[in-house]
């Protein structure tokens, strides 16, 4: 597979169809980092582990270099999840960025829990089966049962965290400026553990439709918080009611702040007289 | 695990043009209401952003209840409509949690239902005094 992304990379610089590839790079005393490669020569040193995510950086550069310039990078699904939500909001220009994607293997998606281990625009692998994450036993305790019990739990967990800020910075969508997690009126500053419910719900609200599943801040909290947990039932509520998963199609908005006419919620009482819910599109 | 019994807190955000009067109403007819709740008033349910529900939970409030028009009736056309959606997904976090969606209250009615509006708040301050309280969640004293 790593044959098939350098060659595919090799032809996209040689054919000057993107100015940069950006990838991971295992460089000096076996170092890896993420690199921008502009030379296919350099192309050798390019790895596919560990799992990286892009998606802000490939927005960060895209921002500083000319509008001229353009851009390729070599994702996972996940990533392109993420990319598409960011297009959606107008974070990324898409004429811009060209992706080169390659499928994970079984034990990275059992590793992640995810249910879609692949990318859409398939370049290099096959694609696996995803794991449903709401069947893994871990993920089922905190997601059912007695609530006083998950509430306890819950609470223990999230007394953990140190804001570090991590899951915030990792995450390959938040790119609020300012943030509402730095805002005293909404976060209290200054204090460790952060205020449980405004720190953690909060945060974990502003993804609620946004949310990839890449588990990108799960794996950044130093102190081991489930978070990805956090937003899997938000995520099945949303494929449930609205047919609606994030990052699959950019044209489709968030449901829940848009398509007011076309998507009543299922089981939402609604009169006879009023028709702006009742309308067909 | 001690209930929030003799502990409840409520507090409410009433769209202005269709709630609050309801509210008013309420008062007009005499009928008695638990005196466990405080009113905001906002131009529209769709201004209730979920994170000021989120806030007042960590503020100390035992529910919020968010009451707006009719969904359809409102006087900003759609504009209940993302309040009801958003807040919908809330719910589902808050049960995730387990902090529970019942401490969230959507209602909408119009101006005239201030029965309705009473009895609304009669039964969620019922339900709030059963619910398990929130002290493992909420920063220990001052």
């Amino acid at each position: 597979m790593l044959d098939q992304v350098k060659q595919k990379a090799k032809e996209i610089l040689e054919k000057k169809e993107a100015d940069g590839v950006l990838g991971l790079r295992k460089g000096l005393f076996d170092v890896i980092h993420p690199h921008v490669f502009t030379v296919p020569s350099e192309l050798d040193a390019l790895v596919l582990e560990p799992k990286w995510l892009f998606a802000k950086m490939a927005r960060a550069i895209l921002r500083e270099k000319p509008q001229a310039w353009r851009l390729a990078v070599i994702v996972r699904g996940c990533d392109e999840r993420a990319i598409v939500e960011l297009v959606k909001r107008n974070q990324i220009d898409r004429e811009r960025l060209l992706t080169l994607g390659y499928a994970c293997d079984m034990d990275q998606a059992k590793a992640c829990l995810c249910s879609r281990p692949f990318p859409q625009k398939l370049d290099a692998g096959a694609a696996v089966e995803g794991v449903d994450p709401l069947a893994d036993e871990r993920v089922k305790a905190y997601l059912e049962g007695d609530a006083g019990k998950r509430m306890e739990m819950w609470a223990a967990q999230l007394k953990r965290c140190i804001k570090c800020y991590g899951c915030r910075n990792s995450c390959p969508i938040c790119v609020c400026v300012p943030c509402k997690l730095e805002d005293d009126v909404w976060v209290e500053r200054g204090v460790i553990p952060a205020e449980m419910i405004s720190f953690q719900i909060i945060r974990a609200f502003h993804l609620s439709d946004t949310c990839v599943a890449c588990g990108a801040c799960q794996e950044a909290c130093p102190v081991g918080i489930p978070l990805m947990t956090l937003q899997l039932s938000m995520r099945e509520a949303l494929k449930k009611d609205y047919n609606y998963e994030a990052g699959l199609d950019a044209n489709r908005k968030s449901p829940v702040l848009f398509d007011f006419a076309k998507e009543p919620r299922p089981g939402q009482a609604v009169p006879d007289w009023v028709d702006s819910m009742g309308k067909k599109p | 695990m001690s209930a929030e019994r003799g502990n409840v807190k409520i507090l409410v955000f009433t769209c202005r043009w269709c709630g609050l009067i309801g509210a008013d109403g309420a008062g007009r007819k005499r009928i008695e209401l638990p005196a466990s709740y405080r009113v905001i008033q906002v131009d529209c349910a769709g201004y209730v952003e979920p994170d000021a529900v989120i806030r007042a939970l960590a503020s100390g409030a035992t529910g919020v209840a968010v009451l707006g028009c009719h969904v359809g009736g409102c006087r900003f056309n759609d504009a209940n409509h993302p309040a009801l959606k958003r807040l919908e997904l809330l719910k589902t976090l808050l049960d995730t949690t387990g902090i529970g969606g019942r401490r969230l209250l959507l209602g909408f009615g119009t101006a005239h239902e201030s029965h309705q509006y009473a009895e609304m708040i009669v039964d969620f301050h019922r339900e709030l005094e059963g619910m398990p309280s929130m002290a493992s969640w909420l920063p220990q004293g001052e």
